[in-house]
């Protein structure tokens, strides 16, 4: 039976259609759903709490990202673990305006890279709400989500402002680039 | 509402598995041939439990009642002869042919009530609102008339299914498993105490004893069905539930309003309506009035209002049908069958009234209810709409009418009135059937071969693997990315009905109709699942599940981690006893080597040794000539009971008994009881050959089977209806198939008819009769043909049998639509034997056969 999905993956070699999973998180009201339809859309939506998840699947640099963005409240947060296995880029969005909710955000993150299925993935941070005033810098965003203490991973910090769509393309061409770069890319 | 309480269907799962594995012998594990039950065993426990001879004798009762129970010995069938206090028959249908047998017997039981207005069980118990709370995520915002215990947030979970914010309505279904509390048992109690209480003065009266309180009696005497209800309850033992409390029904309502005024823009809130009326669907109408009610006034008075008009819906007029009944009601398009329960249940109602009047009267010991003439005189159904307006007999027998208001507004409503098991809500076997059916046609799709799921080889039919994996208890996904929760919750009561055929249980209380990945941890937990997801992430996950069925693609998947079937002994012995045969049995004999793999992926895929393919065929031709969602699921009842079949014939074969049929030898006793054991039971093949190869196809599912939830609460099943079950020691399915499939020589024939002839007389014996003759086959037509046997005296047998047939309430129906070639014969028979009777031979035809009977 293992004959048939092998099969698949080959074709996929082939003609290069394969998809890239990416798991955007973050706390409630960071900005996902807005980013995910910018970048599907290239428009700016109004958003509303997202009951569960939002999945598009959009192309990229000749790279076909299939994104997951899953609902921030803290009572569903335990859910994310599920949406791991198989990601290979995990997009954190934070509201560098919430000074209040920074620390529970490197919680938040910290819990989730550590964990044994996201060894292996890029991370992608977008300081998100750069145009509210007294938004955290990226450096400050960096410092207080503690990267540095990251050893073997890829990250990078992309200032953003998702409603106008400032950084996307920025940060996603960071992140295209790496996942070229990665063994894994064309097939598992 | 005590702690004993389980929200939902997890935690008490270990309970219901360790019911499974005492389940009715040997420790639950694989049967070796030294512990399958013999029918004998299987006899022996379910002697028939000391049920106390019926005395009073029901009213009605007559001299030809009594003749008829002294050559009887069986107790059983007193209990059918109970007939109404009218001994008019108020059909609509022209006069039935003449009929010198009491006919009294061919009347159904006097007919009760499925909601007796006494009940004390409400239609709806709960209303629950829940609403998504942008900080918190899901929360419950009211429950009424309590709050329903258990874990509160899973259920508001549950209430918000994924996705709700990108549409604006959206409706689930969900099931908790509930267990009745000490309270409502108290409740339960005190109700039959004060109903043994009411009838105990009852009697008294009639006795002429006169108690002080009498004035609350509810009704005169000829309505004693109060009695009957009780005995229902504790002795009427048609297999229902089964294994623990009946579960509570949750329909939701989500809707998602867009609000400028709010707080990032939008409002999204559901209200739930829990019941334990597997017609669940019929509330759709008033949640969607009541929720939108909610938005504007976001109280509990709303979910109070709503809770009190439901529960204030008169189902009382909707008459209790068996199980037998309500298989004939489901498998016929008449619009007509029964009716004449709705009549006789108005009847009694509009007597009832009267007795209410009377009962404002001062006491009169002569307690004649005052005759209204009229009413009780013809209550024809014109009769009855004519003058009393508020009751009417429904339109089609198969739906029962009736209103909720909610603000001052009439909201109708049909209940169904035949409900079979393992059935919840409202759901289309066609659309399931042709969802996955489609894309196959036009690309088909080979699966990974695995025993039990692909019977026909590479290229079995998705409908069958989806059959064969809920048969053999694997877990099974419906995945509907970006469709409406209540589209996956559809299909997974679909695949649960489709699967039962309302024969096997167990299906409905291990389904998710939706769920998501809050309960992940929990769904995992259950052997042997069906769940509807809408997140598309469970794909990802194949050590979820075992078949992934997509429901937008029409896809099905076998799980690369699915776990492989282990080879049994009845496999092995089913080989050695049938060396021919192994190489065709699927799967298995990929591993026995010998080079049999071409000629086995041969002979599943062009053998067809199922039948399955033939049937798939068989069914779409069915859909496409649109021959509506009845003639479905009637047609897959039937694969169904034909797969217990083949398998109660396999486990005779290779073990030598089965406990999948219970036979006659045992309390039968005597000649006539042999004579029952000599019909013959079980399946019924052409030939050996045809027999082993069938089985050979199926033996490997078959395998998978018996040792699930399903196999052993089917067995359950077998013993529990043997019990109730009329004709016991008689296999009429087995009778008529041979009439339907063999060449029998006259000899042969004549011994059927003449059982038929024999043992068929009852109310409830017909029933059996006309369940195995469907008015969607050939109804009546192989049994008239004893009409044209060359022995006189059973074409005349025949005709009397025909007869009776006729008399019955269902069987009138089976009698007209007899074909005009085989009426005629009828007619000629008996016009030779009235002709023979005027000729003055005392009896001549009647008691000879009579006599038979009593010997």
């Amino acid at each position: 039976m293992g004959a048939a999905f092998s099969m698949s993956s080959l074709f996929g070699k082939l003609f290069g259609s394969k998809e890239v999973r990416i798991l955007m998180l973050g706390l409630d009201a960071a900005g996902k759903t807005t980013i995910l339809y910018k970048l599907k859309l290239n428009q700016t939506m109004t958003t509303i709490p997202t009951v569960g998840f939002n999945v598009e699947t959009f192309t990229y640099k000749n790279i076909k990202f299939n994104m997951w963005d899953v609902g921030g409240q803290d009572k569903i947060r335990p859910l994310w673990r599920h949406y791991y296995s198989g990601t290979q880029g995990l997009v954190f969005v934070v509201d560098s305006s919430d000074h209040a909710r920074i620390d529970e955000a490197r919680t938040e993150l910290h819990r989730i890279i550590n964990d044994r299925e996201m060894a292996d993935c890029l991370l992608l941070v977008f300081a998100n709400k750069q145009d509210v005033d007294g938004a955290m810098k990226p450096n400050e965003v960096t410092e207080k989500l503690q990267l540095a203490k990251l050893k073997d991973k890829l990250w990078f910090v992309q200032p953003a402002i998702a409603i106008d769509g400032e950084g996307l393309t920025e940060g996603f061409g960071w992140l295209s680039d790496n996942i070229k770069k990665m063994p894994k890319y064309g097939g598992k | 509402m005590a702690s004993a309480e389980q929200p939902l269907p997890y935690v008490p799962r270990t309970n219901s598995i360790s019911a499974f594995v005492e389940a009715p012998s040997s420790g639950g594990h694989r049967r070796s041939p030294s512990t399958v039950p013999t029918s004998k065993f299987a006899a022996d426990m379910s002697q028939p439990p000391p049920r106390p001879a019926r005395s009073p004798l029901p009213h009605g009762f007559n001299a030809a009642d009594m003749d008829r129970i002294s050559d009887s010995n069986d107790k059983d069938k007193i209990a059918s002869t109970g007939t109404g206090p009218s001994s008019q028959h108020s059909s609509l249908s022209a006069p039935p042919p003449k009929v010198r047998h009491d006919p009294s017997l061919r009347r159904a039981h006097k007919p009760r009530s499925q909601y007796p207005r006494s009940s004390t069980e409400s239609h709806v118990e709960y209303i629950l609102v829940a609403s998504f709370d942008i900080d918190r995520g899901p929360i419950m915002e009211h429950q009424y008339p309590v709050a329903i215990t258990g874990d509160e947030h899973m259920l508001a979970e549950l209430m918000l299914p994924d996705q709700a914010h990108v549409r604006n309505q959206d409706w689930t279904v969900f099931f908790l498993h509930k267990d009745s509390s000490q309270e409502e048992d108290d409740a339960e109690r005190q109700a039959k105490e004060s109903r043994r209480a009411r009838r105990r003065r009852r009697r008294d009266r009639e006795k002429g004893i006169i108690h002080e309180s009498d004035d609350e009696e509810d009704g005169d005497e000829d309505l004693d069905d109060d009695d009957d209800w009780d005995d229902d309850m504790s002795t009427d033992t048609e297999p229902e539930g089964g294994e623990g409390p009946p579960l509570v029904y949750v329909l939701n309502l989500v809707n998602t309003k867009q609000d400028k005024t709010v707080k990032r823009g939008a409002v999204v809130k559901a209200m739930a309506i829990c019941t334990r009326h597997p017609f669940l669907h019929i509330y759709k109408p008033l949640l969607l009035l009541a929720l939108e009610e909610y938005f504007k006034s976001p109280v509990p008075e709303t979910l109070s209002m709503l809770f009190n008009a439901v529960n204030e819906m008169d189902l009382s007029l909707m008459p209790k049908l068996s199980l037998l009944e309500r298989h004939l009601l489901q498998a016929s398009d008449n619009k007509d069958l029964f009716v004449e329960k709705f009549e006789r249940m108005i009847q009694a109602r509009i007597s009832e009234e009267t007795a209410e009047d009377v009962a404002d009267q001062p006491f009169d010991a002569s307690r004649s209810p005052p005759k209204r003439p009229g009413i009780f005189r013809s209550g024809t159904k014109s009769y009855i709409e004519t003058h009393t307006g508020a009751y009417a007999v429904p339109r089609d027998t198969h739906e029962f009418e009736s209103k909720v208001m909610y603000k001052g507004i009439p909201i109708p409503i049909k209940v169904p009135v035949a409900v079979m098991p393992e059935t919840v809500g409202d759901f289309s076997l066609i659309k399931l059937i042709q969802n996955f059916s489609d894309s196959h046609a036009k690309s088909p799709q080979t699966f990974p071969l695995h025993p039990h799921l692909t019977t026909n080889g590479p290229t079995t039919h998705p409908i069958i693997v989806l059959v064969n994996a809920l048969l053999t208890q694997k877990r099974v996904i419906f995945l509907g990315h970006n469709m409406p929760s209540g589209e996956v919750a559809e299909a997974v009561l679909a695949a649960c009905a489709l699967v039962s055929g309302g024969l096997l249980r167990g299906f409905t209380r291990h389904a998710f109709p939706y769920t998501d990945l809050t309960k992940i941890d929990d769904l995992l937990n259950v052997p042997g699942f069906i769940a509807g997801v809408t997140n598309p992430t469970f794909e990802h996950h194949p050590e979820w599940w075992d078949l992934l069925c997509d429901i937008p693609s029409g896809k099905m998947k076998i799980s690369s981690k699915i776990e492989s079937a282990p080879i049994t002994e009845g496999l092995v012995y089913f080989q050695q006893q049938n060396p021919a045969y192994a190489n065709f049995i699927n799967g298995a004999s990929a591993s026995s080597g010998s080079g049999s793999s071409s000629s086995n992926s041969a002979g599943s895929q062009t053998g067809d040794l199922t039948g399955d393919a033939a049937f798939m065929a068989d069914i779409l031709r069915f859909i496409a000539n649109r021959s509506g969602e009845r003639v479905v699921r009637a047609k897959w009842r039937e694969w169904v009971l034909k797969f217990t079949r083949i398998a109660a014939a396999f486990e005779e074969t290779v073990f030598g008994a089965s406990a999948l049929y219970i036979g006659s030898d045992g309390d039968e006793g005597g000649s006539r009881g042999n004579g029952m054991a000599a019909m013959g039971h079980g399946y019924v093949w052409a030939d050996e050959a045809t027999k082993a190869k069938e089985l050979a196809g199926n033996v490997t599912r078959i395998e998978g089977w018996r040792n699930t939830r399903s196999y052993y609460s089917f067995i359950q099943d077998v013993a529990q209806s043997y019990t109730v079950r009329p004709l016991k020691g008689l296999d009429l399915a087995h009778m008529h198939d041979r009439l339907r499939t063999q060449k029998l020589t006259p000899q042969q024939s004549r011994e059927i008819f003449e059982a038929f002839y024999n043992y068929v007389w009852s109310y409830d014996e017909i029933c059996l009769l006309l369940s195995v003759a469907p008015e969607s086959h050939a109804g009546l037509f192989y049994i008239a043909l004893g009409l044209f046997h060359k022995d006189r005296d059973v074409r005349i047998k025949t005709a009397e049998l025909l007869d009776r047939i006729a008399e019955h309430e269902a069987g009138q129906h089976w009698w007209r639509s007899l074909s005009r070639f085989e009426k005629l014969a009828y007619v000629r028979i008996k016009k030779e034997v009235e002709q023979e009777g005027k000729m003055g031979r005392e009896g001549g035809v009647v008691s000879p056969i009579d006599s038979k009977r009593v010997s």
